[in-house]
This record gives structure tokens, C-alpha cells and sequence, in this order.
């Protein structure tokens, strides 16, 4: 980073500096357009009064203050909460878990491999797949009537239970690529701490505690901040499992946002809740990236 | 990717029962995987919700067939298929741009105009979904292969502009010197010598943006209506609504036909992948 401000010449002389623009200018133009004015756009609209027809009407914060006294998105927020938490305990501990035991293992890349498949499929091919298993009656149900469990429960009916079995499903898709970083990790630890703590003794979990799980660090932080930001957004999976419902039981910020906006037509507390993601989504992103900078002085 | 560690961190006698565990662990992970294929295969006449288990038929080509024309999948194949390759084609290219104008021509204020491109990233999706539906619908951009391959574009580009700029930063300056005495102007400097070198993080990139758009929901779901337009994904979550009662089996074949790209894709360039998103993640 330092070597973009050394030895340059003054701007006055710098021949490239036209040049310089015009290559930067359709990343920046694209961004800017697409992305940044829409921003803005969304920000002022979560202070109005619109539906899409005629202009929107300015009426201060009444959209938030709705939206803090609507039951519905209150539930919302205490699912996807669910969701970050869920997220972070299945997923990510159990790709940690596999990391650790495939680590230095033969045929560790084939024993791997079964986790790693469900990790390209779209969220909403993880929800056909799940819906089928899962469905009253389904494949799953058939399992547990053969071993003689005939009273089981509606697992995508009842809530919280279909926020829990929909985590589950979205561990299913997403432990193998939590694997595959907390590997590469695994394998950029110099060897020679661990040979002088196995000379000392140390093993199994002792081993981890003193000497993995701190030189893990740096990666756990950006595994855990990308799984917390996923899940804040979480859409798809929902969105095709139980469609937010039975009711608006299951809803996530992201299907609430969804909902107000384009199947109310409800566009300024659809934006609000937008707004309020966005600042959430914010504060967990800095929150982590403080956390990995801090640890990147340390190595 | 074998250890070269002679010692093994663990006592050998473990390693039986972590591969034990592993391999479990692995058989249920397959289970799903064997659900889907078996019951994608049934006729949808001998399908039945009571018996998942067992394989019955093996009409997998024909349901494919069938969901292909069912909810339009087969156009849809065709849009996602362009999608998935023109923008992030375009976007690893303007990615590209931005950080050869930051490292290598050391455009003024590079740093912070990285920022800002990066920063479009950080945003959830959500914030653009209503302005977007909005002004496309009022732009006839609405449900328009154009509209669609511009916004998949804009959101591929803070990603490849954030690995592209680490990647040239590793290129040392006087391979530029050296090509500016040798004559070249600027475009040719970059597409004849930092584009080359870039190949593999280029590479990278592609797959992942490619792997993304292909698995995009919410964007076909605001943003196109019509068969020839709307996503893969889009349409497959429009079938499983429409036919997951009365034509399950087809529906899990469109499931399998979707899915199956990506997962060879990710398969076979595991290595790119996993090296992209370490190179997107340091």
C-alpha cells in the first residue's frame, strides 16, 4: 500500500495522469450508477410516503417508527438473529471440525470432497432439496416411521423449529467451504512451533488450544465476519422453504424487506428496513474487519 | 494437497478413527445428494411421496426433458448461460482497469477511489432492489437481458477491482518503465502485459462472479418477469411453487439440471476457487 504514494513525480509532470482517469472511469461509473444512487435513493425513500405512483412524500421517520412497533418485524429480527447464531455455531464449527481432522490425514482431500459438493448449489436448489426431505410425510418422516417414530414433528410448520431445520439445511451447503479455509490456514502454520510442542507433550486438544486455535486467528475472524454478513441477508433458502411463513412466522429481515416493498407495495417502510439491515450489516462488517486489522499487527 | 511433515501432529492410532468419523460424517453429508438423484429419476406415473428411499426408474433424462419445458427453463439456460459469462467477463476487465490505473499509472488519490469502488460491496442488496425495479421499470430496462447483464456487471465489479489491484501490486513498477522505454502506450501496456501475467487470479475471479450470477435469486426475482429473461434460479423457485405437489419428481430433475454446472464447475477448479477467495479475503 505504501508503494502507491513513493517516488512518484510530481502531478504536474505526471504523463499518465488523463490516462489514469479513463481506466479507472467504468469501474467507478459502473459502481456509482448501479450501486451507490440506488443507495441513496433507498435512504431518502425510507423517509417517505410512496407506492411507486405519483412522488414520494417526505414524513420524517414515521416509517421506522412503524416499523419498531410492528409484532412482524420484531419476529423478524429475533429469526435472523437465530440465523447469525445458528450459522455460526453449525456451519463454521463444524468446518472447523473437519478441517482439524482431515488436517495432515491421508486421502484428507477425498475424505473432504462429499462436503464440498453441496457448497456450489444455489440457495434455492439447498431449499428443493430440503422441502422434499422435510415435507410432511417426506423422506425424512419415512426414516424416522421406519425406526418407529410415527409422531414427529411438522418441521417446517412449526416455529421456531423450521428457522432451526432451515439453518441445518443451509450447514449442509455451507460447512465445506468453511473446511477448505480453515485448511488453507491449517497448512500456512509453520511446523516448527508445532514439532517443539509435541516434544513437550502437547497433543490433541491441549495442541489446538495452545497452538492452532491462536495462529487460527486471523482466518477465524474473516470466516466468522463473511458467516455473520451472509446470514444477516439471509433470502433465498427462506424464501424457498417456507416463503417466510406459516403466517409471517419464519421471515427474515431480508423476506420482510421483500414483502413490505414488493408485495405491499409498501416502498418507504420496505426501504426502512432496508436502512436498518444495511446498519446492522455495517456494524458487524466493521466490528470484524477492526478485529482482523488488530490481528494483522500482531503476525 | 499432502502434508510434507514427517511427524504427525496426532498419535497414528487416532488417525483410524478420524477417518472413521470423516467418512460417516460424509455419508450422511451424501444422503440429500442420493435422495435428490434417485427420486429425479422416477416416472412422474410410479412417483410416489411414501417411498424416498428406493430407487425405482431411471427416467432422469426424460424429467429433464420435461422440466426443460415446464416454467420455461430451457430459455432460461440461455439467458443465465450469457449472463454468467458476458458480465463477469466485462467486470474482470473494468476490475482489471482500476487496478492497473491505482498500481501501475498511480492515479492520483489511488487509494481512495479503491475505496469507493470497493465499497460498493458492502452494501446488502437490499438497499438497491426498489430504485433499481424502479428505474428500470421506467427505463425500459425492466425485464431485459441488457438490464439484467448491467446490474449482475455493477455488482461483480468492487470484487475483481479489490483482488486485481492486490494482484498488481505484486508486479514490481519497472515492468512498466521497462515497456513505457520500449514504446508502448498505456492500452498496450495493459493488455499485452498486465493482462497476461493477471491470467490466473483472472481466471479466479471469473469462476467465482460466473458461480454467483448463475445462483442468483433475488436479482431475477425483482428485476425480470418473462421466460427468455428470468434466471435459472428464478424460474426453478417459479416451478417448485407452481408443480411441487403434482410433479415433484420433475421438479427435482430441474433441481439436478440447475445445480449440476456449478458443481462440476466448483469441482474441477477447486483450486482457483479456494485461491480466489483467499487472494478476495487478505
Amino acid at each position: 500500500m505504501t508503494s502507491d504514494k513513493a517516488t512518484r513525480p510530481k502531478a504536474a509532470k505526471d504523463p499518465y495522469h488523463w490516462s489514469a482517469r479513463g481506466f479507472i472511469a467504468p469501474g467507478v461509473l459502473g459502481v456509482a450508477v448501479l450501486l451507490y444512487v440506488p443507495l441513496l435513493w433507498t435512504t431518502f425513500i425510507s423517509f417517505t410516503e410512496y407506492n411507486g405512483l405519483g412522488d414520494p412524500e417526505w414524513i420524517g421517520v414515521e416509517n421506522y417508527v412503524e416499523m419498531f412497533d410492528d409484532p412482524a418485524f420484531l419476529g423478524s429480527v429475533l429469526n435472523t438473529l437465530l440465523w447469525v447464531g445458528g450459522t455460526l455455531l453449525v456451519p463454521v464449527g463444524i468446518g472447523l471440525g473437519i478441517a482439524l481432522l482431515t488436517w495432515n490425514l491421508k486421502g484428507g482431500t477425498w475424505l473432504r470432497l462429499p462436503f464440498l459438493i453441496p457448497y456450489a448449489v444455489s440457495g434455492i436448489g439447498v431449499a428443493v432439496i430440503w422441502s422434499f426431505i422435510l415435507g410432511s410425510g417426506g423422506a425424512l418422516d419415512q426414516a424416522l416411521g421406519a425406526f418407529g417414530f410415527s409422531d414427529t414433528p411438522r418441521w417446517l410448520v412449526d416455529a421456531p423449529l423450521n428457522t432451526v431445520v432451515m439453518i441445518l439445511a443451509t450447514a449442509w451447503q455451507g460447512v465445506g467451504v468453511n473446511a477448505l479455509l480453515f485448511t488453507i490456514g491449517l497448512q500456512s502454520i509453520p511446523k516448527e512451533p508445532l514439532e517443539a510442542a509435541r516434544i513437550d507433550g502437547a497433543g490433541g486438544f491441549r495442541l489446538f488450544r495452545s497452538i492452532l486455535w491462536p495462529m487460527l486467528r486471523p482466518l477465524t475472524a474473516v470466516v466468522v465476519g463473511l458467516s455473520i454478513v451472509a446470514s444477516l441477508k439471509t433470502f433465498d433458502i427462506v424464501q424457498g422453504m417456507t416463503k417466510g411463513g406459516p403466517g409471517r412466522d419464519s421471515e427474515t429481515l431480508a423476506l420482510t424487506m421483500y414483502k413490505e416493498t414488493f408485495v405491499n407495495s409498501e416502498y418507504g417502510l420496505g426501504s426502512a428496513i432496508a436502512v436498518f439491515l444495511t446498519i446492522v450489516t455495517l456494524a458487524a462488517a466493521i466490528l470484524y474487519l477492526r478485529q482482523q486489522l488488530s490481528s494483522k499487527h500482531e503476525g | 494437497m499432502p502434508s510434507k511433515s514427517t511427524a504427525p501432529p496426532f498419535k497414528s492410532t487416532a488417525r483410524v478413527i478420524r477417518t472413521a468419523v470423516l467418512a460417516v460424517l460424509g455419508l450422511l453429508w451424501l444422503i440429500p445428494v442420493y435422495l435428490l438423484i434417485i427420486n429425479a429419476a422416477k416416472a412422474p406415473e410410479t412417483f410416489t411421496t411414501t417411498h424416498s428411499w428406493r430407487p425405482t426408474d431411471f427416467s432422469l433424462l426424460s424429467n429433464i426433458g420435461e422440466a426443460m419445458r415446464l416454467s420455461g427453463l430451457a430459455d432460461s439456460v440461455l439467458s443465465t448461460l450469457v449472463y454468467a459469462v458476458v458480465s463477469p467477463v466485462i467486470a474482470v476487465l473494468v476490475g482489471a482497469a482500476a487496478g492497473f490505473a491505482i498500481v501501475a499509472l498511480r492515479l492520483r488519490h489511488g487509494f481512495a477511489w479503491f475505496v469507493a469502488i470497493f465499497g460498493g460491496t458492502v452494501f446488502p442488496l437490499q438497499m438497491i432492489l426498489l430504485p433499481l425495479f424502479d428505474a428500470y421499470s421506467r427505463m425500459n430496462l425492466f425485464d431485459t437481458r441488457l438490464g439484467m447483464i448491467l446490474v449482475y456487471t455493477a455488482i461483480s465489479i468492487p470484487f475483481s477491482a479489490f483482488v486485481m489491484r492486490n494482484f498488481f501490486t505484486g508486479i514490481a513498477h519497472n515492468v512498466f518503465e521497462a515497456s513505457v522505454l520500449d514504446g508502448a502506450s498505456t492500452g498496450r501496456i495493459f493488455f499485452r502485459v498486465y493482462l497476461p501475467m493477471a491470467s490466473s487470479a483472472l481466471v479466479a475471479i471469473f469462476i467465482l462472479q460466473a458461480t454467483f450470477i448463475w445462483n442468483d435469486f433475488l436479482l431475477g426475482l425483482v428485476l425480470s418477469q418473462s421466460d427468455t429473461v428470468r434466471p435459472i434460479v428464478t424460474s426453478l423457485a417459479g416451478m417448485q411453487s407452481t408443480y411441487g405437489g403434482a410433479q415433484m419428481s420433475t421438479v427435482l430433475a430441474g433441481g439436478l439440471l440447475v445445480s449440476l454446472p456449478t458443481v462440476v464447475l466448483f469441482l474441477c477448479t477447486q483450486k482457483f476457487f479456494s485461491r480466489g477467495l483467499a487472494l478476495g479475503q487478505y
